[in-house]
């Protein structure tokens, strides 16, 4: 499954590692569109009341879609995809 | 050095208020936390990516080249969490420069000091809980059009959009176009309120026949679009399935929803300038004279951040704040008048009240439904702390937790407010808003500390016995 959009050129897919799963995504597109566009939208698991955590504001405000990239805290909706980044969940 | 004019912000408002005062030559910066100035309505596309291109971008490509010629130095990929300096100075000190601690975008830490400040920090969103807003596959209707403008990605196969304003028939009209299915959309707004708003649109019939192609789309793809009603809730096992409006329920797998814009006034709160609650504005504003000042000298605020009042207000109002501490630096004598901004304005009046707080949504989150979705925190935990004697916004937030995870109450501020007016009987007005605090944006402790050394601690002379 791809939710994306054709009529937008891109440059070539990479491949990242989520939870340890490959995932096509393209390099410069935020990390948290190409989860949403793999259909990927359990970014965190856990027992809070709120959980699963996912993206809400896609503009970096909400904070509900960290992640863990090569071990690094981010928000996923600011964070450019870059081929063979192994993400986990924060 | 000290600069002349620096712009935090650099949306359409902020582009537009560094490009007026840098060619009026004043020593301009803008700073801006995007790779590239812009904002949320004119958000470039990642580096190598071509989208199909629409009014938007183009007005957005015009204002970058007019802010690259001007000038203005521009530091885009940077973060500003700290201020300082203006009116916060020492009891009795005389006013300082402003200061603006920011971490740049190659992860070093920096320092702005400037005479006059223009903020220009936009909005976010507002959503109104609901039962399972919290489930995946359910994100902001304003977050869509990142998605779908900036990404090019849908976010999902079959989609129902909901809430109120104008944004509701521009994501719905751009999943059609990028292939995907709307299921429904829901509006908050009557026909009623929307005929009402027509005559102060027509005053930018630009904005109104881009309205009308955008429905004319979702008719001819035989959309169902609901009048007057509310998405009441959303279910699904794990993830989205089912959207529920009244009895009728509409299978999606993804619920684009958002109930009008918040002004982000996280910077003119830390400087303690004077607010007004003005719900038509979006919420809490900063109080404005005629030229965009602030209650603080030398302080400035434009654009949505300022008071909701649409994209197309925007440029102007940075122009006028500009040319405003332009003045009051005694750099130019500029005037003041801006004819496009009146007529902006007024449709962007029209639609801010659209997209106004609806008490009536709030009233109905039911009890055990999360308000705030950093700590957990319930409707009914915070009537019972209205009920246990929280009386404002901050209290609530000591009783509960409300507010405090790392989002800082800027999505659930304003349900958390309402409610707790509601307990009490006020207006929101009353219950006040959450402090201004620092760091505006998480970081990095290292960032904030800097070279920080335990004796550079001023230790004020003990109180003589
Ligand atoms: C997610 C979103 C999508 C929207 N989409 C549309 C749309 O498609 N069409 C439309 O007409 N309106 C849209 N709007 C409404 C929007 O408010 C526009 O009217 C317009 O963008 C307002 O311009 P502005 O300059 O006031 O603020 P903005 O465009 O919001 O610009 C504010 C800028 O300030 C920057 N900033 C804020 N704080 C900091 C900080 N601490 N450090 C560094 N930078 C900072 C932000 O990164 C941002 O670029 C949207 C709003 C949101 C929140
Ligand atoms: S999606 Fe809200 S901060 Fe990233």
């Amino acid at each position: 499954m791809d939710q994306r959009i054709a009529a937008f050129s891109r440059p070539a897919a990479v491949t990242i590692t989520v939870r340890g799963r490959p995932v096509v995504a393209h390099p410069g597109e935020s990390l948290a569109a190409a989860l949403v566009a793999a259909g990927l939208w359990r970014f965190g698991e856990g027992d809070d009341p709120a959980r699963p955590r996912t993206a809400v504001c896609m503009m970096g405000v909400c904070q509900q879609c960290l992640l863990r990239v090569d071990g690094r805290l981010v928000q996923a909706c600011l964070t450019p995809v870059a081929a063979g980044q192994v993400v986990t969940p924060a | 050095m000290t600069h002349d004019v620096a712009v935090l912000g650099g949306g359409p408002a902020g582009m537009a208020a560094a490009t007026e005062a840098a060619s009026h030559g004043a020593r301009t910066v803008l700073l801006e936390e995007s790779p590239l100035p812009g904002g949320q309505v004119y958000r470039a596309l990642p580096p190598g990516y071509a989208g199909p291109a629409d009014a938007d971008r183009r007005a957005g490509d015009a204002l970058r080249a007019a802010l690259a010629a001007s000038g203005a130095d521009l530091r885009t990929g940077c973060r500003v969490w700290g201020l300082g300096g203006g009116p916060l100075v020492p009891q009795g000190a005389a006013a300082a420069p402003f200061t603006l601690s920011a971490l740049g975008h190659d992860g070093v830490p920096f320092t702005i000091t400037t005479r006059a400040l223009v903020l220009c920090t936009g909005t976010h969103e507002r959503i109104i809980p609901f039962p399972g807003w919290t489930l995946p596959g359910v994100i902001g209707l304003a977050a869509a059009t990142i998605l779908l403008k900036v990404q090019g990605v849908l976010p999902g196969r079959r989609i129902v959009v909901a809430g109120a304003g104008p944004l509701l028939y521009a994501v719905a009209a751009k999943v059609l176009a990028g292939g995907g299915q709307v299921a429904a959309v829901v509006d908050a707004a009557t026909h009623g309120e929307w005929l009402r708003a027509l005559p102060a649109l027509a005053a930018r019939p630009d904005l109104l026949a881009q309205g009308a192609a955008w429905r004319t789309r979702l008719l001819a793809a035989g959309v169902p679009v609901i009048h007057g009603a509310h998405v009441t809730a959303a279910d699904g096992d794990g993830v989205l399935g089912r959207v529920r409006v009244g009895d009728r329920a509409i299978d999606a797998d993804a619920l684009c929803i958002g109930h009008g814009l918040v002004p982000a006034t996280e910077a003119t709160r830390t400087y303690r300038a004077r607010h007004e609650h003005r719900p038509q504005d979006g919420g809490w504003v900063p109080v404005l004279d005629g030229r965009q000042r602030t209650s603080v000298p030398l302080l400035y605020a434009a654009g949505d951040g300022a008071g909701v009042r649409g994209a197309a207000a925007a440029p102007a109002a940075g122009r006028v704040a500009a040319r405003a501490a332009l003045d009051d630096l005694g750099l130019a004598h500029a005037g003041s008048q801006d004819a496009a901004l009146d007529r902006a304005r007024r449709a962007g009046a029209a639609m801010a009240r659209m997209m106004a707080l609806r008490p009536a949504m709030v009233e109905a989150i039911p009890p055990e439904t999360i308000v705030c979705r950093c700590e957990g925190v319930t409707r009914a935990a915070i009537d019972a702390a209205a009920a246990d004697g929280a009386v404002t916004i901050n209290q609530l937030k000591h009783f509960t937790r409300c507010g405090m995870g790392p989002c800082q109450g800027r999505m659930c501020g304003e349900a958390a407010g309402a409610l707790l007016a509601a307990a009490h009987g006020v207006p929101i007005g009353a219950v006040g808003f959450a402090t201004g605090r620092i760091p505006l944006r998480p970081v990095p402790m290292e960032a904030i500390l800097g070279a920080f050394d335990y004796a550079d601690i001023p230790v004020p002379a003990a109180a003589p016995i």
